[in-house]
């Protein structure tokens, strides 16, 4: 098993090299046949590592370390729901348009269905179960102005909503429409969660 | 998606070696190209992630020396660039219109620049020049968003990139890095059309990589306007980016390119010529509008483009010299 926070020496170690050419697929196979071709290897050895099969990625995820195995094409949706139990963000268009995914990475949200997990190692990821569920929480605004019908949408929004307070606590209400631009809701709660966002900035400044 | 083998290399160069003597795709903030691996029209079998690479990211100059902007910038930092803000709005106006915060988030400059059409032919798999029993599907087909220029080939989709027009309008240059070192060309040289169905409609090979884009210093006035079906989650239908370089309020010279129309970007050197040696006011906008769309020929669906290119291209030069005369009341 690869561990990616081992730094890639100058030229990766021959067990990279071999996996990265796909002569050996698993790791218990390195030695045996390959040695053979070892000078060669060493001869072609790149600066850089490649990953091709399965990793052991850490991730901090709402302030813990989380860790798995995961493939390099799996996202960080999947990872998150799948294999971390983080169920928070949700799965609809799986391509960049709808915002259901929506988690924060180092402050700036992103859609997690077309993130890389393994481009996720050493960042923060904030997801919708962190936030604060109390009275002044974007969360209890969602629930009193009514922003949500199925739900489905509403993690992410939630997650839009409170990454605009983030940045900007005093939003007007055309700075909240583009706030969750990035977010469509099905069911059409729109109002509902405009309502929640501005409900939510005054909570917070406890007006 | 297809498994594919990762690199994360620490610097360009590493990248471009990474990218060499294999079937493999750079990855920025994977907006395009993860969901075309997840569709199967693009399955690399390397991926070489470029976003972390901090060394080609950024935005450094100032309006009188010209702007050095990293490939791996994101949209929401060119953005937060005072600078291109206020002296290059044609970029700014163009950017901050570009999908939603999130993609402003994730997607970058040089992916901006690279990413591939959106014809739906394309994005299903029939590829640039789709077609099918001999036809061309796009002209047999649903072609609401296609080109109106160049619609005599096969080449049908339209040039992708929002960024695009309002550098090539402002002159900006590309510097690409391959296995056979550095060079930099006119951001419009980064585009082509098709002719045969293996060519790409970018100029840069497959191992090569944007890692900077340079806009010269800003002189005149310069500004983009757009027409959108839907206000995010979207392409822009038209828009058109100019920079003037004015001698007073007369046009010395003007750049006038249009998105939306074209498999490539579209230079209307009909609306250039139209506007130089005339002030901008709504008689010489308009009358520069109606000659951008000489010589288009529209598809089946999407004559509407022919209104809207010389509403979009007016409005563009209006707006650059601060008439935005549609936001009063
Ligand atoms: C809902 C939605 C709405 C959108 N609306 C708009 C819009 O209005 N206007 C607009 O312009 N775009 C729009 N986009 C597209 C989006 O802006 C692009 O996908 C994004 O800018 C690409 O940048 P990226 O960093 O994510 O690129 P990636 O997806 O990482 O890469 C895009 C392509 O470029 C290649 N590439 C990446 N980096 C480099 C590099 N440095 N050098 C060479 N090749 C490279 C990749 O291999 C890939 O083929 C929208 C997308 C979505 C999903
Ligand atoms: S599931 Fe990610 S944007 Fe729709
Ligand atoms: S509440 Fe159902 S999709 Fe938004």
């Amino acid at each position: 098993m690869a561990d990616l926070d081992q730094k890639p020496k100058v030229g990766a170690s021959r067990r990279d090299f071999l996996r990265g050419s796909g002569i050996a697929a698993a790791t218990a196979v390195i030695t045996g046949p390959a040695v053979a071709s070892l000078d060669e290897a060493k001869a072609a050895e790149p600066e850089y590592k490649v990953v091709a099969d399965t990793v052991t990625l850490k991730l901090q995820v709402n302030g813990k370390e989380l860790s798995t195995e995961i493939e390099p094409r799996c996202t960080l949706l999947d990872t998150l729901r799948n294999r971390l139990d983080v169920t928070g963000p949700k799965r609809v268009c799986d391509r960049a348009s709808c915002g259901a995914c929506t988690v924060i990475i180092d402050g700036a949200t992103v859609y997690s269905c077309t993130t890389l997990a393994i481009a996720c190692q050493g960042k923060k990821v904030e997801t919708v179960e962190s936030f604060d569920t109390g009275p002044t929480g974007v969360p209890h605004a969602f629930v009193q102005h009514d922003g949500l019908m199925c739900g489905y949408c509403t993690p992410g929004f939630v997650t839009a909503c409170k990454s605009l307070l983030d940045r900007n606590p005093n939003p007007t209400l055309d700075e909240v429409r583009k706030g969750v631009d990035g977010n469509i809701c099905r069911c059409g709660t729109y109002i509902g969660v405009l309502e929640a966002a501005l409900a939510a900035a005054k909570a917070m400044k406890g007006a | 998606m297809k498994a594919f083998e990762y690199v994360s290399p620490s610097s360009a160069e590493v990248a471009v070696k990474a990218l060499d003597g294999v079937d493999a795709a750079p990855l920025s903030g994977g907006t395009d190209l993860i969901s075309r691996m997840k569709d199967l029209v693009t399955s690399p079998k390397r991926v070489v992630y470029l976003k972390d690479i901090s060394a080609i990211a950024g935005v450094s100059g100032d309006a009188a020396s010209g702007l050095t902007i990293g490939a791996e910038t994101t949209l929401a930092a060119l953005l937060s660039s005072k600078v291109v803000k206020e002296s290059y709005p044609a970029l700014w106006q163009a950017a901050s219109e570009v999908g939603t915060p999130q993609i402003k988030n994730m997607a970058t400059v040089g992916g901006n620049l690279c990413q591939r059409p959106r014809c739906w032919y394309y994005r299903a798999g029939f590829g640039l020049l789709p077609t099918k029993d001999g036809k061309n599907m796009v002209r047999e087909g649903d072609n609401r968003y296609h080109a109106i220029f160049h619609t005599d080939g096969d080449a049908l989709f339209v040039s992708p990139s929002s960024l695009a027009a309002p550098l090539i309008a402002l002159g900006a240059t590309a510097t690409i890095l391959g296995p056979k070192g550095e060079r930099t060309i006119p951001v419009a040289s980064l585009y082509q059309i098709p002719k045969k169905a293996d060519d790409r409609e970018l100029t840069i090979a497959a191992n090569e990589i944007v890692t900077k884009v340079t806009v010269p210093a800003a002189k005149g006035k310069n500004a983009s306007y757009e027409a959108r079906q839907k206000a995010a989650h979207d392409w822009p239908l038209v828009m058109a980016s100019v920079n003037l370089d004015l001698d007073g309020n007369t046009v010395k010279s003007a750049s006038v390119i249009v998105y939306g129309v074209a498999p490539v970007p579209y230079r209307a050197e009909a609306a250039e010529k139209a506007i130089t040696g005339k002030a901008v006011n709504a008689e010489s906008a308009a009358a520069a509008g109606d000659a951008a769309v000489q010589g288009a020929k529209p598809l089946s669906d999407n004559g509407y483009k022919i209104p809207l290119t010389k509403s979009v291209v007016k409005r563009a030069l209006l707006a650059a010299v601060g008439n935005r005369y549609w936001e009063e009341g």
